[in-house]
């Protein structure tokens, strides 16, 4: 490996300063979007364009709440802020790094994070929190100088190995790392030095893979989460509201303390990072790339975490968030409130994707609205959305591999519309979800599940096509047939659009038929990772 | 990032100043796409209705057009079309605003098949406002020739289309002066553009009634008769303007308010006189039994006396009152040889009307055997010299 590559990811790697130059193009772009949007908000709310009163209701809710999230983010890329400096840890601080081991894991791949603990620069304890019962843990785990804590049995996953652990433990700041993570050499240096201000709970830093590369699904998952770790964190740091989501945060002890420990739930990570800013704490995000692990290869890993992840997120919807609103600053309320809301994008696609089919058996449309008004009010607002879509990518902490258009990731989010609407009706039933562990390795070999839905919708589509032609072929009066000819057609081509997306996702799924078996972490070697600082 | 005020007040004026400019250039550029977006998705659509043309429209055996076989060489010159040997049938029946199903059973329990089948289209920037080219190009598929009634209401346009004109509950005042004035010209062009790219002629009656004070706001309370006169020939000369050759203009002035003449635009300017006759029996407190003679025969001497041929635009009668049988009878019998200028009608067949009356009336008679069987009864009596040649579907 070159280490001079500019796509090379075993590099440490840091975002972009933030100039004032980039906060007056972004002022500018966002008041543009702003009006434009005025613009459209001013021609949708006619009343000429009701068909069906509460059609129209439901179908401007979905848009106008779809732009109302657009509005949040370019809001939130306001606030893009990097911390000035990031402070050198003072010596002797007492640090712990848990890592969790549980069954079905592969003993390999704690080979390499353990190791790459060990090089951890900073003096530390490494504790292997372990529920395998396996010695080959035990081993694997002294081998590279980590306390082996027998934590088997306990309830509530990671959060419940971690607390017991906690108990366990005496050091005053506590990074918890997923176990496929290979943490740089100068992790800790990077995070540490943030706590000498005394009110900050926790700190986040970004979030590298190093397998997007292996498939489709993949790439997409990563892509997925570029501009979250990236300019959206950034701008929540701006607002004083980064959050700790996913792996690699690192605590102080009495934050957690203060809520009482690390939170049981499906988004555990998500309910701690809120209860710890209800309980006042401070948070950083520094927008580094100090560590780098797996994402899910197959489409079927894929939407199990994401079932789990929406179902958890639901759950924070209608439980911690609103019994932590008052406690949170104005920011945290937004920022945490545009995170609840996300997986509501399930329930918005099965929306749009009803909207032919109730054509075809009711002939109701929900607005009539001219489809070149809608284009010429709305397009000024998408090229302002793209400009900043792709305008705050500079912010990413590794533009050279994560910039684009982010198309896998869309279709991916398209894709995985049947597990959010699953995850919301969970929900909504109150209904349990068991916890699963996302897998490490690509399940390979067979289907998955969680495409069927995406085939019968594509199934449904052929098959609704021939049955509108025949239709209109045979049974339609010709008294009636050119009435309609424009609009059929016209929802049959706005189908294809999730007909296209659809068939992306099974192709992502069908991948899994034929992905090479490979043990992603074999070949890296954690000796070899630079912590070199990069002049840009 | 410390910044002293004045700066932050230049830096987010200039932000504003600059998003402005930019929302301003889309915009312009926006405006100067939206016709050609326009242009190209009405030819998408039309490519779509060409499609569907071929592989379906086509290849179906067409039964109502083969009926009006006889009718199509008439139908397709205006010339004869204007002034008929025969006198052509025809009915409206809004209740389903995308489908001609219920005029088409309306003529299977008559027996016959309609020539001329009566659509209503209001002015407006609404979609359903434009000209109807849909409903026309399904008219002339189906064999008959489309009669539009194109109602001036002016409530509906859009003052971002029409810079200037009045708020919309002061436009009835004056309006036909404004139409007159070329404030709604570009309506009328585009309007007179989808009749042009029709291959059929059609009948057209605008601003009927205007002699009534009380209906509609193109009436006289709003404007003058010569209002209405220049109103008419500006149209005219918007069509004339574009070479559009396929409209037979009808002159509609309702018979119980009279000063028709005040309201006649010019042999040169008129094809057709029409006149509607509704008997709305005792179903209003203002309205009685009137005869066919009371409301047609009358009038007939006035109407007839521009030599133009007359279409009874809306034909019909309430149940309540009389015999509605009789009553159809007694005019179908006596239209041949008595009046002798009446050259279509256009039977009024409206489910629920409330135009007139407070209350929802239905001139529906497709359920009343004993008037379809009078009007089958005298209409066969006919010399067949008055008949469009019908090709029975059993044969």
């Amino acid at each position: 490996m070159k280490q001079t590559d500019s796509k090379n990811i075993w590099q440490f790697r840091q975002a972009k300063d933030v100039k004032l130059y980039d906060k007056f193009i972004l002022l500018v772009l966002s008041a543009a979007g702003l009006f434009s949007i005025i613009n459209l908000m001013e021609w949708w709310f006619q009343t000429k364009h009701i068909v069906n009163f509460p059609l129209f209701v439901i179908l401007s809710t979905f848009f106008w709440y779809g732009i109302f999230r657009i509005i949040l983010i370019w809001i939130n890329y306001l606030g893009i802020t990097k911390p000035p400096i990031v402070p050198k840890p003072k010596d002797g601080l007492s640090v712990a790094i848990f890592t969790t081991s549980a069954p079905g894991e592969p003993v390999s791949m704690y080979e390499k994070t353990l190791e790459a603990l060990s090089n951890v620069t900073y003096p530390h304890t490494t504790y292997l929190l372990d529920s395998t019962q396996d010695p080959d843990f035990k081993v694997v785990a002294e081998k590279y100088g980590a306390v082996y804590l027998d934590l088997a049995n306990l309830p509530g996953a990671k959060a419940g190995k971690v607390n017991k652990a906690l108990s366990m433990t005496t050091e005053e700041f506590i990074l918890i790392l997923d176990p496929d993570h290979i943490a740089f050499p100068n992790f800790l240096d990077q995070t540490l030095g943030f706590f000498e201000d005394e009110k900050v709970g926790f700190v986040q830093v970004s979030q590298g893979y190093y397998n997007q590369y292996r498939s489709f699904t993949a790439a997409g998952a990563a892509e997925q989460t570029y501009s979250f770790y990236g300019p959206t964190q950034m701008g929540l740091h701006g607002f004083g509201a980064p959050v700790a989501i996913g792996a690699n945060c690192t605590f102080r002890r009495k934050a957690f303390e203060s809520i009482g420990g690390h939170a049981e739930a499906l988004a555990e990570d998500l309910v701690t990072s809120m209860r710890i800013h209800a309980a006042g704490w401070k948070s950083v995000y520094n927008p580094v790339i100090v560590n780098r692990g797996l994402v899910p290869e197959d489409f079927g890993s894929f939407a199990k975490q994401q079932l789990k992840w929406a179902r958890g997120v639901f759950e924070v919807l209608f439980v911690d968030y609103p019994q932590l609103f008052k406690k949170f600053t104005f920011w945290q309320k937004f920022s945490y409130g545009a995170i609840s809301f996300y997986y509501f994008t399930g329930l918005m696609t099965l929306f749009f994707i009803l909207i032919p089919p109730m054509y075809f058996m009711t002939g109701i449309i929900p607005a009539n609205m001219n489809f070149a008004e809608f284009l010429t009010k709305g397009t000024p607002i998408a090229i302002i959305a793209l400009a900043i879509y792709l305008y705050v990518q500079k912010f990413m902490v590794h533009p050279a591999t994560e910039r684009g258009f982010h198309w896998r990731g869309m279709i991916l989010k398209y894709s995985l519309w049947p597990i959010y609407f699953l995850a919301f009706v969970l929900s909504i039933l109150n209904h349990k979800i068991p916890y699963i562990p996302t897998a490490k390795k690509a399940v390979i070999g067979s289907l998955t599940p969680f495409a069927r839905p995406l085939i019968w919708y594509n199934i449904f589509f052929l098959f609704s096509v021939i049955l509108v032609f025949f239709n209109r072929k045979y049974y339609v009066p010709e008294s009636e047939l050119l009435f309609t000819s424009a609009r059929t057609w016209g929802m049959i081509g706005f189908s294809i659009l999730a007909f296209v997306q659809s068939t992306g996702g099974i192709l992502a799924a069908m991948e899994a038929l034929r992905l090479k078996e490979e043990i992603p972490w074999d070949h890296i070697d954690v000796n070899n990772i630079s912590t070199k600082i990069i002049k840009k | 990032m410390k910044l002293k005020s004045t700066y932050r007040i230049l830096f987010i004026l200039g932000a504003f100043a600059l998003a402005l400019l930019i929302v301003y250039v889309l915009s312009i550029a926006g405006d100067k796409s939206k016709g050609p977006i326009q242009n190209a998705l009405n030819q998408a659509e039309q490519n779509i209705l060409d499609i569907e043309n071929s592989l379906i429209i086509n290849k179906r055996e067409n039964k109502r057009k083969e009926a009006l076989v006889a009718f199509d060489s008439i139908r397709s010159d205006i010339n004869i079309l204007k002034n008929t040997r025969e006198i052509l049938l025809g009915a409206s029946d809004n209740s389903t605003a995308e489908s001609f199903e219920e005029i088409i059973d309306l003529e299977d329990s008559l027996n016959t098949t309609f020539p001329i089948l009566s659509i209503y289209c209001a002015w407006g920037s609404k979609a359903d406002e434009q000209f109807p080219k849909l409903a026309a190009q399904t008219i002339i598929n189906l064999g008959s020739t489309p009669f539009i009634t194109w109602e001036p209401w002016l409530e509906d346009f859009d003052d971002a289309e029409f810079p200037g004109i009045p708020s919309p509950e002061k436009r009835g005042k004056g309006s036909l002066k404004e139409i007159a004035k070329g404030t709604y010209d570009a309506y009328i062009t585009k309007w007179a553009q989808g009749v042009k790219r029709l291959e059929k002629p059609i009948f057209l009656r605008f601003g009927h009634e205007m002699n009534d004070p009380y209906r509609y706001p193109w009436g006289p309370q709003n404007n003058k008769p010569k209002d209405y006169v220049d109103a008419w020939k500006h149209i005219r000369a918007v069509f004339d303007s574009l070479n559009i050759d396929n409209v037979i203009w009808v002159w509609a002035p309702h018979p119980a308010y009279g000063y028709f003449d005040a309201f006649y635009p010019g042999d040169e300017y008129v094809d057709y006189v029409g006149i509607g006759i509704l008997n709305f029996g005792t179903a209003a407190t203002w309205s009685r039994w009137w005869t066919f003679d009371e409301l047609f025969g009358v009038n007939y001497k006035a109407f007839s006396s521009y030599g133009k041929p007359i279409m009874i635009t809306e034909f019909g009668s309430l149940v309540v009152g009389g015999n509605r049988g009789h009553w159809f009878a007694d005019a179908l019998r006596q239209i041949p040889k008595k009046y002798p200028l009446l050259k279509s009608i256009v039977f009024f067949h409206q489910p629920a009307d409330k135009t007139i009356t407070s209350k929802v009336v239905s001139w529906y008679f497709i359920n009343d055997p004993k008037t379809r069987d009078s009007i089958i009864e005298q209409i066969d009596m006919w010399p067949d010299s008055l008949k469009i040649a019908r090709y029975s579907l059993t044969q």
